[in-house]
């Protein structure tokens, strides 16, 4: 047991060993007060590649997807929660809309047993398809139109720029008299494609009960969300902006991964799911829904970059003591082991070593980490085994996008909120999933901690040779070849 | 073994008569032909001069589509023909045009000043330094070349993908480093590079336009001769099946290096006009965007084709010049969703669909034409 303890574990603990080699020297070496400050950025920047690496070794290690766009979800993660930490009206003007439309979509495995049965000539399903899809879309465009969401989205640009009374800026919404059309001509549409995606007269689909007893619910309760985020639409916003600012954050992170998360699922079903016949493809699609999302954000909010601000929690003037006084002060800077390090930072670390407990609790105790494990090793034979494969993809697409959403927001705070700010974190994530093997996500956990403390004792190299942090961010690429030359299918992952 | 080798190169569709190949190929002929009358055309159908005002301008996005064209058409050498998913494709690109920017920056005018080398009375220092610049674009494109092929003989498929991505982004950081900013300019790119006069885009647009115009067909000339021949076979099978071509006798690493290094030259070829014509090289020229818009070229022309990127190229700069003036700066997002809506509906692009769905449409047009003509 003991010797097999060893020999399972013998990658991870000859890498644990050689960081704590190498902690030893650089302790040494740099004296204690640069070490645990380089130490502890290197552990913050490390949790947030675990944040966007982890979705993306699980979603590639399971269902062969490379998703380009999950430095976009990070991206779109962090403006979602600064949209709804600084002045939510842009969130909860949509929200209706959205709820919408997918209650609509939702309907499909109902709509698919009802249409099953029409009597429709071959040739003419795949017309009709595609005539209601139009339609649909058409009825998307019909319900927008007029919808001011470009001033919508300038109302938290504005809640920014004069910090001082958020309240004042938030801008009229159209009255609920001509607002209402909108949800209920968003409800048809998604009823429309979810017709098309039905096929109506295919008769070689198959409908579980299950899926239909889950469609009716799913779909009812969104109808209700439906209709509570439309009366809410115009209150919400303000009730949210009153709350304590702590409990806004929190509620941001939960926010924003819940969007990326739905997002993503729509992501997935929509545009990943028909081309797992050609897998080159869903390569291509990713990146190019990466370009569309990041033009839409410009759109939106334009080219800049903001920031947002820190919840009142991690921002009382001052510096604690210790961790404990913390708690009590609330500091801004915390007195670790005589170094003044962010309170945040300490936090965004926390966050990341709760994900990884988290992760690894999901993944080793329960079913849903039992099929994902499997799955990863052998997809077809999960399939076999009864298991609804594709039902776990769009699960573990949402999680993946729904955690890189979560680093997004928790790194909101200390990086500028702009477009483009995902893509460093996409090429690292890639770097970490490489160097920790595709598919593991203690791989991905090992491969994080070892590029940010890489990264940030890189910096700290650079800097003492009078360097730019440029060759630093250059060198990740170094450590991923050292590693790819001594193993090419990375350090946990399956050999081929 | 032998007997593949002579069945690749016995393969149809080679060994043309100059006639016969004049036949097949007239509407390409007629278009390079409209390409070359077309500062002139434009000139005489506007009533301007051919050498400024609108004309100008079209010259220039003509320009910048034949550069674009042969970048696209590089990509697509290696995505297409064999096979290979990589996204490091701007570090070619960008390297191309670096290297040319770099050389006639720095080393340029000190050639021009303390040397002087003549054949008659004739002064050609210029034109040796414009040379050098370009056999030290293909020799530096060509190790770039060889360091991707290195990597990509040990790890294949998605993970080389993501493995191109990081290398070419190590050089777009390296490419806008401070630490170089004193050769590179950093962030700001290089700018004013003293592109010998005679070829001086702003003032003689037209000798560009045709200088752009002769590269893009030479090269096209070069990638269609090498994609006909056995090793573009080669190439095709590599795409295929890797593991038959191993067992043919070919070998892939070999025969994947080669894809590499000729794709780069092109691609660092293009790159360094690119530098020329635009009298600089930032690091844009270096980053992801670069490598995404040669992969939505290819797509939208057509994967697998060479016709099909320069057609894409063409739409991407000619069509988004119009886009520019529909809906302004954003434009691009229009094109993402197309891009989008291609990928889903139109895999093989226009030239592939084109090429699947012709012989459905001949026939469709026959049976039209013969609905019409008998019933009188």
């Amino acid at each position: 047991m003991r010797q097999g303890f060893f020999r399972r574990n013998a990658t991870m603990l000859v890498v644990l060993g050689l960081i704590a080699v190498l902690g030893v020297i650089g302790w040494t070496t740099m004296g204690q007060q640069p070490f645990v400050r380089t130490t502890l950025s290197g552990l913050t920047i490390g949790a947030l590649y675990f944040m966007v690496a982890s979705g993306l070794t699980l979603i590639f290690g399971l269902m062969d997807v490379l998703n380009f766009a999950h430095g976009t979800m990070f991206m779109l993660g962090a403006y979602l929660g600064w949209q709804f930490y600084t002045n939510p009206t842009f969130l909860f003007g949509l929200f209706p809309l959205i709820f919408a439309l997918l209650a609509g979509l939702v309907t499909s495995p109902i709509l698919r047993s009802t249409f099953m049965s029409l009597k429709v000539s071959e040739k003419s399903q795949k017309s009709i398809q595609t005539v209601v899809a139009l339609a649909g879309i058409a009825l998307i465009v019909l319900a927008v139109r007029g919808l001011d969401i470009l001033g919508l989205a300038k109302t938290a640009m504005v809640a920014t720029m004069n910090m001082g009374n958020p309240l004042a800026e938030a801008s009229a919404q159209e009255p609920l008299a001509i607002f209402w059309f909108r949800p209920v001509l968003m409800f048809i549409a998604g009823l429309l494609l979810a017709t098309a995606s039905a096929r109506p007269g295919d008769r070689t689909q198959v409908v579980y009960a299950s899926d239909k007893r889950q469609a009716w619910i799913i779909s009812s309760s969104l109808l209700v969300l439906t209709v509570i985020a439309t009366l809410l639409r115009e209150s919400a916003p303000n009730a949210v902006l009153m709350w304590n600012g702590n409990l806004r954050f929190f509620a941001a992170l939960a926010v924003g991964a819940l969007c990326g998360a739905g997002l993503s699922a729509a992501v997935e079903v929509s545009l990943i799911r028909p081309l797992y016949v050609r897998p080159l493809y869903q390569v291509i699609v990713t990146l190019g829904l990466a370009y569309v999302l990041r033009e839409i954000i410009q759109v939106l909010w334009d080219p800049l970059a903001y920031q947002m601000t820190r919840p009142p929690m991690f921002s009382q003037p001052g510096k604690a003591e210790n961790i404990l006084a913390w708690f009590s002060g609330q500091n801004l800077t915390v007195d670790v082991l005589g170094v003044t390090f962010p309170s945040y930072r300490l936090f965004i670390i926390v966050l990341g070593i709760l994900m990884v407990i988290g992760l690894g609790v999901l993944m080793n105790y329960t079913r849903l980490g039992m099929i994902i494990r499997a799955g990863v090793q052998d997809r077809t034979m999960v399939e076999a085994l009864g298991i609804n494969v594709r039902k776990v993809f769009t699960i573990v697409f949402m999680l993946g996008a729904g955690l890189a959403a979560l680093g997004g927001i928790g790194a909101a705070p200390f990086i500028p909120v702009q477009p483009n700010m995902g893509d460093a974190f996409q090429l690292q994530a890639f770097i970490v999933v490489v160097i920790g093997g595709m598919g593991s996500y203690s791989g991905a956990a090992i491969g994080a901690l070892l590029l940010g403390l890489a990264r940030a004792f890189g910096d700290y190299l650079a800097l003492k040779f009078s360097l730019s942090p440029a060759i630093a961010e250059a060198s990740t690429v170094i450590i991923m070849a050292i590693v790819l030359l001594v193993r090419p299918a990375g350090l946990f992952g399956k050999k081929e | 073994m032998a007997e593949a080798k002579l069945d690749l190169k016995t393969a149809p569709g080679r060994f043309k008569s100059a006639a016969q190949s004049l036949r097949s190929e007239w509407l390409g002929l007629a278009f390079i032909l409209l390409l070359v009358l077309f500062p002139f055309l434009f000139g005489w159908f506007t009533g301007t001069s051919v050498q400024d005002g609108p004309s100008k301008f079209w010259q220039g996005q003509l320009i910048t589509f034949f550069i674009m064209a042969v970048y696209a058409m590089s990509y697509d050498l290696l995505i297409g023909y064999t096979g290979i998913l990589s996204f490091g494709h701007a570090a070619f690109f960008g390297g191309g045009a670096y290297a040319m920017g770099l050389f006639l920056t720095h080393a340029g005018p000190k050639i021009i000043g303390s040397y002087k080398i003549t054949i008659g009375s004739a002064d050609i220092t210029e034109v040796l330094v414009l040379i050098a610049a370009i056999l030290l674009v293909v020799i530096v494109v060509s190790l770039l070349g060889l360091l991707f092929s290195v990597v990509s003989a040990r790890i294949k498929g998605v993970y080389f993908a993501m493995i191109s991505l990081a290398m070419a982004d190590a050089i777009h950081i390296l490419s806008k480093a401070t630490d170089f900013g004193k050769w590179t300019g950093a962030d700001e790119g290089l700018h004013g590079v003293p592109v010998p006069l005679w070829i001086n885009p702003t003032q003689h647009r037209l000798l560009f336009y045709f200088v752009a115009l002769a590269f893009c067909v030479i090269m096209y000339l070069i990638a269609r001769r090498l994609v006909d021949s056995p090793t573009g076979r080669v190439f095709v099978a590599l795409r295929e099946n890797e593991s038959r071509v191993r067992m043919i006798g070919y070998n892939p690493v070999t025969y994947r290096t080669l894809a590499f290094v000729i794709a780069a030259v092109i691609a660092g070829l293009a790159g360094a006009l690119f530098s020329l014509w635009n009298m600089g090289a930032t690091p844009t020229m270096t980053s992801a965007v670069t490598t995404i818009n040669a992969l939505i070229m290819t797509i939208l022309g057509g994967i697998g084709t060479l016709i099909g990127p320069i057609l894409g190229a063409g739409l991407m700069q000619i069509v988004g010049q119009f886009f520019y003036q529909w809906f302004g700066a954003r434009w691009p997002l229009v094109f993402g969703l197309i891009f989008i809506a291609l990928v889903l509906f139109l895999p093989y692009g226009v030239i592939g669909t084109y090429r699947l769905k012709r012989l459905e449409w001949k026939h469709g047009w026959q049976r039209l034409w013969g609905l019409v003509t008998s019933k009188p």
